[in-house]
């Protein structure tokens, strides 16, 4: 060891680091009085903070003129103002932060963070703020439960140490146990990258060779780097004040903060004449002729900071130069031209030296100094002189400047470290550059970037809801008295969107006839085609802007609903999209694309013509391109109805074939929405009545069609279906029925009849593969709710099992009463182009938005099985994982 | 290894004196030159020789009465050196090519050869006594920061090293201070050199122009400065003591 790197100090409670050799073993010291650091209680910490910071503040005296006298830089008065703010300023900041254990709880939301330690904080200090810097560091250290190590500078060692020791001996003897603050005496690269590599976090204020060597280290850093703020004075500004804020900046500790003014560069001749008189009349030194040549070559040596400078005051950089100045001047000043990295005064100095520039307008301004922060100062700060009510340049100059700090009408060097002239900047002695200056944070550094934080989350269910059109009205006959409403809420126009047959059979006509006695004038849309195609809808689209309606009345199955709802979004909201519309979603609330609100101008009326949709209480439609094919689903609570009319004079024509398939089709969506992951003891009652109505009323409606009280039970079937599944919605039975009548054209209440027993087998297994993801949805239950509705609607057994075997018997039974056919291939669908679009059906049924909500979610490779098997009429496999 | 009595003196310098002995050239250093040192030279020189640089051939390492000398053929030419001195109003042109030379020399690989950083830390940990600790540390943490790149790199690469043949193919000397490292360290040095040599316009344009030639910025460049400036104040260079001293005393942050 050599004569220098001998202490002062007896170590006391402190870890001091006399060769290369020790760290290590003093570090595994530091991390046992971590451990029990890391156990204090908040209340314990605040009074170590508390104490520690009183002691540093008590010492900010001897402190900085230990730093004085060591460095041989700065000046005394303001270093004891540092000391003073590293202390005071710091302790307020943060007295009241919780930084131990529980920091942040939402009893409601199941949410808990919880505050811990990193451990041994590698701190490298610097000699421009040798004893504030260390005061920083060791009271974030403390008041955050770590232990630091500091690297000092070697050229301020002596009063680093002694800085961190104050701050050590108040806490040890507030509680702190003893080994939680050291430092290296013996400084070589060596023991500064073996703390780097050692410590759990570093805290490294230096030059950009630090930083780097912090961050290629491996542990995780914090660093900072070198400024060279650039100062603009718009002509705007009070250029008195700006150029008083300077000299009060630039001359504080002579210049030694990071973020002191560099250069100055002002808007226009007149400013510029003002700013100079003004930094004349306060004692800045002009530096004329050769002068300013050699103040160049004595501030920078190869491009670099002459280390004989910094810290000093103005008369002695001069004096260094070989120019003579008055003792008392304030900053010396070049007027240069060159923003090049190749002029000296366009280089961060850290010394009472400044460049200014002039510019002919702010733009100009803004080049300059966006130059000067690439060359020397990236992502530390800028400043910015000018009237306030600039909004629009301050705008520019922000968005110009590559700084993490931007500071209008400051003083740099007090503004920069936060809570002297805004107070809402965090008081701060280490500066974070953000990315632009190779740092993991933009802000200033505080407590918060020394705790690790855990969240404790516990598992919530999330709000679901019910959703129904304002008006359900139902009953035989009772059109014509929910029309009459229409009439009393002042409706004029009314636009009737049906399909050719109902229209040719003259369907529409008591709805118009009921509309001509209100006086509400109509007109109707009657092209409507069975999957309704986007072509319809358009030509639909226009005579509602030539109609400009103020009420749409759908009458007709789920194509003359769907295609008015349709029509109704084109017409309220012609810019939509229908691919963002139609994007899949995996929770409604949160799909990227918002729908738009309906209703602004037509209130919406479905009147349906069968029972099997629900489209009269649901936020669903799908409309198909005809010439692509492509289908547009579209599910969205803006789609759902105002007033639905469920009056069975409108089913009592309904053939035969329509009963079967529309009634299967209810059972399909009163099961789906049963069993599915989003089902509520709101739909589930709506859903075992329409399963319970179906098993009494489907047969006999399809055997007797003109059995009115069949009739009018299965109307309110699918509706009280539609109004669950519009709440819980469907699963993958329709998922697959979809594809089925895409590609094959069976007739959708066939196609899910076809396969919906099997489907429901494979949704009973014990083992699935993979469960559906919703909070709500705490374990793989769909047997016992199959059983559940099966029991409902009137099936016995001795357990779960038995009654789901019966269940599916009577399913089978009543699907065979009212003709479905028993598989895929017994409705003429060819069995090579079967096979040729299997993996195309499996892969878009998985891709189908009604997946989601299954309660097995499925794999594309297990719904190729389930067609296969419905196809060839497979003998139901068990559809365990 | 037996020397001619005929041999002439060609240069002296305060640790070696080479001559010319018709065929060959030896390299004959002081007593006080560590062995290791020599058989360190003459191995980078196989080695540049390896990877495809035309330099020297090695004839012989071995002893002169007391003294450890390195014989390698004789290469006939001029040096850049000389051809400067001889055709001032061609300097630009031969400070090109001298550029073009060390870029080339940079794209070669030589991975057994040592490690520049390594060198340069030991060299600076070592001048303690002209050093001082700040500064030590200062360098040593600039150093550390340094990309870390593996470029041949020649450690001496002036003028009067370079031999040009008649036919205008380019031999390097002197492999004594080769190392694989980063080029901006190399030209660094080849700067300092031109400046020591009082030729400070010419540092400069060398300087600039290997900057443009290479790609990089003068200011990366110039980190390397205060580095090699130590090393040549650890290895001695008295004369220059303050100049250099004072090239060593600057900082990037404090």
């Amino acid at each position: 060891m050599s004569e220098e790197t001998k202490t002062v100090f007896d170590d006391g409670p402190a870890l001091v680091v006399r060769s290369d050799e020790e760290l290590t073993e003093k570090l595994a010291l530091m991390r046992e009085a971590q451990a029990k650091f890391a156990t204090y209680t908040q209340e314990q910490v605040d009074k170590i903070f508390y104490e520690a910071a009183m002691a540093a503040n008590k010492a900010r005296i001897p402190l900085a003129e230990m730093a004085v006298e060591e460095t041989g830089m700065g000046v005394l008065e303001d270093k004891v103002i540092k000391n003073h703010y590293a202390s005071e300023y710091i302790y307020n900041a943060y007295k009241h932060t919780k930084t131990c254990g529980v920091i942040e709880e939402d009893v409601a939301g199941g949410i808990k963070r919880v505050a811990e330690p990193i451990g041994v904080i590698g701190a490298v200090i610097p000699t421009t703020n040798p004893t504030s810097t260390a005061i920083f560091k060791c009271l974030i250290a403390l008041k955050t439960r770590n232990a630091i190590m500091i690297s000092p500078h070697p050229r301020a060692k002596k009063c680093t140490a002694e800085a961190a020791r104050v701050v050590l001996d108040a806490a040890v003897a507030a509680g702190a146990p003893e080994h939680i603050i050291g430092w290296i005496e013996a400084l070589s690269l060596e023991n500064t990258n073996t703390l780097m590599a050692e410590s759990d976090i570093i805290l490294a204020t230096g030059g950009p060779g630090m930083v780097k060597a912090a961050y290629s280290s491996g542990t995780p850093a914090l660093g900072v780097g070198a400024g060279n703020t650039p100062v603009i004075i718009d002509d705007t500004a009070n250029v008195v004040n700006a150029v008083n804020s300077i000299i009060h900046s630039k001359t504080f500790d002579n210049g030694m903060i990071c973020a002191s003014e560099q250069s100055v560069t002002v808007v226009g001749d007149e400013a510029y004449a003002q700013a100079k008189a003004e930094f004349e009349r306060r004692g800045c030194y002009f530096l004329k002729g050769d002068e300013l040549d050699k103040v160049r070559k004595t501030i920078i040596i190869n491009g670099r900071l002459n280390a004989k400078i910094v810290g000093q005051k103005a008369a002695t950089i001069a004096g260094l130069a070989g120019v003579e100045v008055p003792e008392s001047t304030k900053v010396l000043i070049g007027e240069v031209e060159s923003v090049d990295i190749s002029e000296e005064f366009a280089h961060e100095k850290l010394s009472p030296v400044l460049a200014l520039y002039k510019a002919a307008d702010f733009d100009e301004a803004i080049a300059k100094a966006e130059r000067l922060v690439a060359d020397g100062g990236y992502g530390h700060t800028s400043s910015l002189y000018i009237d306030v009510r600039e909004a629009d340049k301050i705008q520019r100059h922000y968005e110009a400047m590559k700084t993490c700090r931007i500071l209008i009408n400051t003083p740099s060097s007090h503004g920069g470290i936060g809570d002297l002239y805004n107070f809402q900047l965090a008081p701060s002695l280490t500066l974070g550059c953000g990315s632009w200056g190779g740092n993991s944070v933009s802000e200033n550094v505080g407590v918060k970037h020394l705790i690790n934080i855990k969240t404790v989350a516990e598992r919530r269910e999330n709000m679901l809801w019910f959703r129904t059109p304002e008006k359900v009205y139902f009953k035989k006959g009772c059109m014509s008295v929910a029309l009459a409403e229409l009439g009393t809420m002042g409706k004029k126009r009314a636009f009737i969107v049906t399909d050719q047959f109902l229209y040719k059979s003259g369907f529409t006509k008591s709805i118009e006839e009921q509309l001509d006695k209100m006086g509400i004038v109509h007109s109707s849309f009657w092209d409507v085609e069975p999957d309704p195609k986007l072509h319809n809808a358009q030509e639909g689209v226009k005579q509602l802007k030539a109609f400009e309606p103020d009420t749409i009345i759908a009458v007709g199955g789920g194509s003359a609903m769907d295609a008015a709802k349709i029509m109704w979004l084109m017409y309220e909201h012609p810019e939509a999209a229908f691919e963002d519309m139609a994007m899949d979603f995996m929770d409604i609330r949160k799909r990227i694309f918002e729908y738009p609100e309906l209703g602004s101008q037509c209130y919406f009326v479905a009147i349906p013509t069968s029972s099997g949709t629900g489209s009269e209480v649901t936020p669903f439609a799908i409309i198909t391109e005809a010439e692509s094919g492509v289908k547009w689903p579209l599910a969205d609570y803006a789609l759902m109805p105002n007033m639905a009319i469920v009056d069975t004079d409108n089913m009592m024509s309904q053939p035969k074939g329509l009963t079967s398939a529309s009634g299967v089709d209810v059972l399909t969506h009163a099961l789906e929405a049963y069993v599915s992951i989003m089902a509520s003891d709101y739909t589930n009652p709506l859903a075992l009545e329409a399963g319970r109505l179906v098993f009494t009323y489907l047969a006999r409606a399809y055997d007797n069609p003109d059995d009115v009280e069949a009739r009018d039970h299965m109307a309110n079937a699918s509706c009280l279906a539609g109004m669950a599944f519009a709440n819980a919605f469907l699963g993958v039975n329709h998922s697959m029925a979809h594809k089925l009548g895409a590609f094959h054209h069976i007739p959708h209440g066939w196609a899910n009849a076809v396969i919906l027993t099997r489907v429901m087998r494979y949704n009973a297994a014990e083992r699935p593969t993979k469960m559906g993801t919703f909070s709500q949805y705490q374990k793989p239950q769909a047997k016992e709710r199959y059983a559940r509705f099966a029991r409902y609607c009137g099936f016995t057994g001795a357990n779960d099992d038995e009654v789901f075997e019966n269940f599916i018997v009577g399913i089978e039974e009543l699907k065979a009463h009212v003709g479905v056919k028993p598989t895929i291939k017994d409705f003429g669908v060819d069995e090579q182009y079967f096979l040729d679009t299997l993996d195309d059906m499996s892969k878009q049924a998985f891709n189908d938005q009604c997946t989601g909500a299954n309660p097995r979610y499925p794999l594309i490779s297990e719904i190729r099985e389930l067609y296969l098997d419905a196809y060839y009429d497979r003998p139901a496999s068990s559809y365990e994982d | 290894m037996k020397l001619p009595k005929d041999k002439t003196a060609i240069v002296t310098r305060h640790n070696k004196v080479v001559y010319d002995c018709g065929d060959t050239v030896a390299k004959v250093f002081n007593a006080t030159k560590p062995s290791s040192d020599i058989v360190n030279e003459a191995l980078n020189l196989t080695r540049a020789e390896q990877a495809g640089i035309d330099v020297p051939e090695l004839v012989e390492v071995g002893k002169s009465g007391n003294n450890w000398a390195i014989l390698t053929k004789k290469v006939e030419g001029k040096t850049l050196r000389q051809l400067m001195n001889e055709e001032p109003e061609k300097t630009e042109e031969y400070i090109r090519q001298l550029i073009e030379l060390e870029l080339s020399v940079h794209a070669h690989k030589a991975p057994l050869m040592n490690r520049q950083k390594d060198k340069y830390i030991r060299m600076i940990a070592d001048a303690s006594d002209i050093i001082t600790e700040a500064q030590r540390y200062e360098l040593l943490m600039r150093l550390d920061g340094m990309p870390n790149h593996t470029k041949l790199c020649h450690g001496d690469f002036v003028p009067s090293n370079i031999i040009v043949r008649e036919d205008e193919s380019v031999c390097i000397c002197d492999w004594a201070h080769a190392t694989q490292g980063n080029g901006g360290a190399d030209c660094a040095i080849t700067y300092l050199h031109l400046q020591l040599n009082g030729e400070n316009d010419l540092a400069e344009s060398y300087l600039r122009l290997y900057c443009e030639l290479q790609g990089c910025s003068v200011s990366y460049v110039q980190g390397w400065m205060s580095i090699v400036a130590a090393a040549e104040l650890a290895r001695g260079r008295v004369a220059e003591h303050d100049y250099l001293l004072s090239m060593v005393d600057v900082v990037d942050y404090v």
